[in-house]
Order: structure tokens, then C-alpha cells, then sequence
């Protein structure tokens, strides 16, 4: 039983920590929370059902679609929201008042769309294998969620810290304007920063709409939500910290689910939240004052 | 006079007002520059609360409204000391969790009615004019009781504006008011100035909190049915987008704001099925092109000047 939830917390964790390592991503570059990132998640799981139920392509091909699909999205998002505000010196609300616009709209324009009701994958996108190991049953599309995320946060450190862009992306964190002296061309490097960040909110939506099998327009705001906790629990633009975050945030919400309170599952994001910002407001990994990534 | 006490006007009017009255809780707290987004949460504590009361425990409303706001204004406390020690960031998230909590405690606890929510609430109309039937006044000439009862509620709705406006107005210029202002234009200044920041933020969250639960309460005994739904996420981002629209630097702004924007669906039909997205769309752009809003210091300052020349003239 324990091993059990162990392995399905662990699952749903890995998809909380690819949704805030998009958070962080942009936190740590632009220092700017973009409320926008759970409808970005939202219509990277729209792109994947609508690949794989119309064009029927294959549900590996789906997820790369969604990923380039989302990760134009945060493209037009840094164009239209976030570049005209940079442009002249405002409030720091001004970036998350033009994000939580951004979000209200995709989230609405969806409904109008899709309607409100949600979405399955058909039955064959990924054959419900299950595998004993054990005490622990786990299934095929809880492999193929784990493989990826980790796959591609692995993918992520190593490339933020060994090449050439990702050491670009890192200095831009520590200060736009001397990145920009380095003769880093900052724009670029935060259109990038945004893409990325979106492409992996993008699959984490795909990855999230296989396994409970259900997507709707609705999803990206209580995803956001828990993506927004761990963020805060990681420490603000903290890659290990939204990594290793998401997993316990993951975990804790398996096991209030299997212990007991069923109903309160989406209360623990905010207890977690509360709670971290009682003790620790820096959050588990993050230091006191700067040294991003 | 039938035109004007039109049923169906009195009701937009009503709605204005208390769109209004939300509009100045969110100033509240944007004056001193931090973004509360669980106005919409504090509302239905104050709903509830307030419902609650009345419903079950048999309280007057006159009483049940300010105790809905006082519970808010508590429970924004806990959520605010934490979160406004730090950054503004951490009260837009904190507060964020914070309404969809409440959405989730309300569903599952059993005084609250799940998502059947609370109904049968006495409306704020027929409260009143049974009191004053009581005092032998059933009618004013020629009105029916159900206009009587809508000018009624209008009445205490403006009045309670009034009170507002005029607190705030008086609160700009008292030495909270300034400490407010002086945390919005630079919180580290204010900080080196020996204005203790933290208590400052938590008193203008907590004022906030306090008039959206009135407001809350205010609601729930105008449409006698509330339920959880009514107090989810889209309804914190219209009353932002009030004050984004409006502007925050004046109390008018966010009145204005709620005024547009709550005529907006009823003059332009189409424009009602697309309400959220307008919102969405306005608030991106309010923020790329003018993000003090529509009016602001400047602009007063402005129209002052130019209609101070024509008189003189």
C-alpha cells in the first residue's frame, strides 16, 4: 500500500515539478510570476487530444506537437504581454495583472471552443499494460509520465549548465542589463526562456490529460495553482528546488488521498504555501538573497 | 417616472453599486500597492457568514452584514501576515490558494450546503419594508412595493458607498493614508522612513477584506441564493479589472471601473457571452498602453486645470 502511493505520488509530483520548472524558468530570468502558465498547460492537453483524436497520429508524435505548439503560444505571450510592459518602467504588479489577463482569455476562449465538458483520450493512445513489480502495480502511461519528465528535466540541468545558450540564460537571470553588455542579445534569450518554459507546461498538460484521462478548459487553473505552491515550497527561480518540490507536493497529495481526506486533496497546495511561508519563506532550497539556477 | 423606476433598471443600478463597493475593497488594498486575489473568497465568507446567520440563527441583517465582514477581515489576517512580510508576489499566490480553499471547504462542509449552496435568504428589499411597515409607512404615493423596496435597498446601497468614499477620502489624508501611499511609490523608502511596512500592508488587506465581505453579505441578501460557484476565481478577476480599468490611484477610478464594466453586457447583448474574455483582452492591453488606467492623478489634475481656464474665461 505505502510503496503503492509512493509510486502514484511520485507520478503525479513529476508532472507538478515540469509545470514548475516553467514557473521558475521565467521567475528566474524575468523575475515575474506568469499566471498565464496553466492555460499555456491547458492548451498543450487541447493540442495533444486534438492531434491524436483528428489527425491520429501516434500519442509520442502528439506530445511533441503540443510542445511546439505551446511553446509558440509563450512566444506570442512574450510579444503581446510581456515585451510592451518592459519597454517602459511600470508597478511589478503590471506584468502579473497582463498574465492573469492572458489567462482569463485562453481560459474562456477554450470554453467557447471545447465547451465545458471534458475530454478523454480514446482507449488506444496508450495500452493500459500494468506491470507487478512486486508489491507496487504500476501501468504504462505512469512509465511513460515518469520517464519523460525526468527525462527532460535531467535534459533541462544539464543543458542550463553546460551550454553555450543555457550559460546565456543563466547570466540574463543574474542581470539583464549586464547580459546585455556581455553582448548577449537579452531579448532573444528571454523569448527562448518563455518558449521553453511554455513547451514543457505544454507536454506536463498532455502528460496530465493521460492520466486521469479527462481534459478540460478548466485544468489549468488548479494546475496552476499547485504549480504556483511549488514554486514557492522550491524557493522563487529555484530549478532543484520546483524539481524536488513538485515531488513532494506530488506525494503529500497522494497520501492525504489515501489516508483519509479525499475532498481536501486541492487544500494542500495552499496548506503547503501558508505553511512555508510561516517558516521558511525562502523556500526548502532557496537562499535568502539571489543565486538563481 | 415608470421609465426611470423600471424594474429591470432599478436591478442593473443595484448591481452597479455593489460591483462598486468591490471595486473599493481591491483599491483598498492596491493602495498600498500590493494585488489581493482572493477578494472574491473574502466575499463569500462574508456571503456565508452572513446567510448563515440569518437563516439559521435568526439574526437581524443590519447585524448579520457587519459581523460577515468582520469574519473575512479575521481570516484575512492569518492569510496576510505571512504572505505581506515579503513581497508583493506572495500575497497574489497566497491569496490565489486562498479562494480556490475556500471554494473546496465550502463544498464539503455540511452548515454550508455543498454545491447546492444556501437559498431562501430574506432579500434585503422585503427586510426593509417590513420595518417600516412596522412604523405604519407601507407605501409612498403611487409606487408598488416592489419598487418601494428596490429604491429602498438603493438608498442604503448609495449610502453605504457614500460612507466608503468619504472614509477613504479622509483616510488619504491622515497619517495611515500617507504611509499607504508612501509603501505603494517605494516600500524599501517607506521602510528606511521607519514606517513599519508589514503593519501598514496588513491593515489596508484587512480593510479590503473587511468591505468585500460586507459586499458578500450585501449580495447573498439581494439575489436570497448563494452557492459556491458565485465566488470562484473569474469572479476576483472582474472585480480587478475594475480597478485595472478604472485605475487605482483614486477612489473614483475603480467606481467608474465597476460602472463600465457592469454596463457593458447590459448596452452591448453580444458583448455579455463574451464577458470574461473582454476582461481578459482589456486587461492586457490596459497594461501595455496605460496602466495607471483610465483615470489618474494626472488626468484629475488635467481636466482641472482645463475647465479651471474656461470658467475664468
Amino acid at each position: 500500500m505505502f510503496w503503492q502511493q509512493l509510486v502514484n505520488g511520485l507520478t503525479l509530483g513529476s508532472t507538478y515539478s515540469l509545470v514548475a520548472l516553467g514557473y521558475t524558468l521565467i521567475m528566474g530570468v524575468l523575475n515575474i510570476i506568469n499566471m498565464a502558465h496553466g492555460e499555456v498547460f491547458m492548451f498543450g492537453a487541447f493540442v495533444g487530444l486534438f492531434l491524436v483524436n483528428y489527425l491520429k497520429v501516434n500519442i509520442f508524435v502528439a506530445m511533441a506537437g503540443a510542445m511546439v505548439a505551446s511553446a509558440l503560444l509563450g512566444i506570442l505571450l512574450e510579444m503581446l504581454a510581456l515585451r510592451p510592459l518592459r519597454r517602459r518602467a511600470v508597478s511589478d504588479l503590471a506584468p502579473l495583472i497582463s498574465t492573469i489577463g492572458v489567462s482569463i482569455f485562453l481560459e474562456n476562449l477554450a470554453l467557447k471552443i471545447f465547451g465545458p465538458q471534458s475530454q478523454a483520450f480514446p482507449a488506444g493512445a496508450l495500452s493500459g499494460v500494468q506491470l507487478q513489480l512486486g508489491p507496487i502495480r504500476i501501468t504504462l502511461v505512469q512509465i511513460v509520465i515518469l520517464g519523460i519528465s525526468f527525462g527532460l528535466m535531467f535534459v533541462l540541468r544539464f543543458w542550463l549548465s553546460k551550454t553555450r545558450v543555457g550559460k546565456a540564460i543563466r547570466t540574463t537571470a543574474e542581470s539583464i542589463e549586464t547580459a546585455n553588455l556581455l553582448g548577449i542579445n537579452t531579448n532573444k534569450i528571454i523569448l527562448l526562456t518563455v518558449a521553453l518554459a511554455s513547451a514543457l507546461g505544454g507536454i506536463a498538460g498532455v502528460l496530465v490529460g493521460l492520466s486521469i484521462n479527462a481534459v478540460e478548459p478548466t485544468m489549468g487553473l488548479s494546475m496552476g495553482l499547485k504549480g504556483l505552491a511549488v514554486l514557492i515550497l522550491g524557493g522563487m527561480g529555484n530549478i532543484t528546488g520546483a524539481m524536488l518540490g513538485g515531488l513532494i507536493l506530488g506525494i503529500a497529495e497522494v497520501f492525504t488521498v489515501a489516508y483519509g481526506a479525499s475532498s481536501y486533496r486541492d487544500a494542500v497546495a495552499f496548506g503547503i504555501i501558508i505553511l512555508i511561508l510561516f517558516i521558511r519563506p525562502q523556500g526548502l532550497f532557496g537562499k535568502r538573497q539571489g543565486g538563481r539556477f | 417616472m415608470d421609465i426611470i423606476l423600471n424594474q429591470y433598471y432599478l436591478q442593473i443600478v443595484i448591481f452597479v453599486l455593489v460591483n462598486a463597493i468591490l471595486g473599493v475593497s481591491i483599491y483598498m488594498t492596491l493602495s498600498t500597492g500590493q494585488l489581493s486575489l482572493g477578494n472574491a473568497g473574502f466575499m463569500s465568507i462574508g456571503a456565508y457568514t452572513c446567510a448563515i446567520l440569518t437563516v439559521k440563527a435568526g439574526f437581524p441583517v443590519y447585524l448579520a452584514i457587519p459581523i460577515g465582514g468582520a469574519a473575512a477581515s479575521f481570516i484575512s489576517l492569518i492569510i496576510g501576515y505571512p504572505a505581506l512580510r515579503l513581497t508583493g508576489i506572495y500575497l497574489a499566490i497566497a491569496t490565489l490558494g486562498f479562494g480556490e480553499v475556500v471554494r473546496v471547504i465550502i463544498l464539503n462542509l455540511k452548515i454550508t450546503n455543498g454545491a447546492l449552496g444556501i437559498s431562501g435568504i430574506p432579500t434585503l428589499g422585503t427586510k426593509i419594508s417590513k420595518m417600516l411597515s412596522s412604523f405604519g409607512l407601507s407605501r409612498f404615493g403611487g409606487l408598488t412595493a416592489q419598487q418601494t423596496s428596490n429604491l429602498l435597498v438603493l438608498v442604503v446601497l448609495i449610502f453605504i458607498l457614500a460612507f466608503l468614499v468619504f472614509f477613504c477620502t479622509r483616510l488619504n489624508r491622515s497619517r495611515v493614508g500617507r504611509a499607504f501611499a508612501s509603501i505603494k511609490a517605494d516600500e524599501s523608502a517607506a521602510e528606511a522612513m521607519g514606517i513599519n511596512t508589514t503593519y501598514y500592508k496588513l491593515l489596508a488587506f484587512a480593510l479590503g477584506a473587511f468591505i468585500a465581505g460586507m459586499a458578500g453579505g450585501l449580495s447573498a441578501h439581494l439575489t436570497f441564493f448563494i452557492g459556491p460557484k458565485d465566488f470562484a476565481y473569474h469572479r476576483t478577476v472582474e472585480i480587478l479589472s475594475f480597478a485595472v480599468l478604472g485605475g487605482s490611484d483614486l477612489i473614483i477610478g475603480p467606481i467608474v471601473g465597476a460602472l463600465l464594466l457592469t454596463m457593458l453586457p447590459e448596452l452591448l447583448r453580444s458583448a455579455s457571452e463574451y464577458r470574461l474574455m473582454i476582461y481578459g483582452a482589456l486587461m492586457v492591453i490596459m497594461m501595455a498602453f496605460r496602466p495607471q488606467g483610465l483615470i489618474s492623478e494626472e488626468t484629475v489634475r488635467f481636466w482641472k486645470r482645463k475647465l479651471g481656464r474656461r470658467i475664468k474665461q
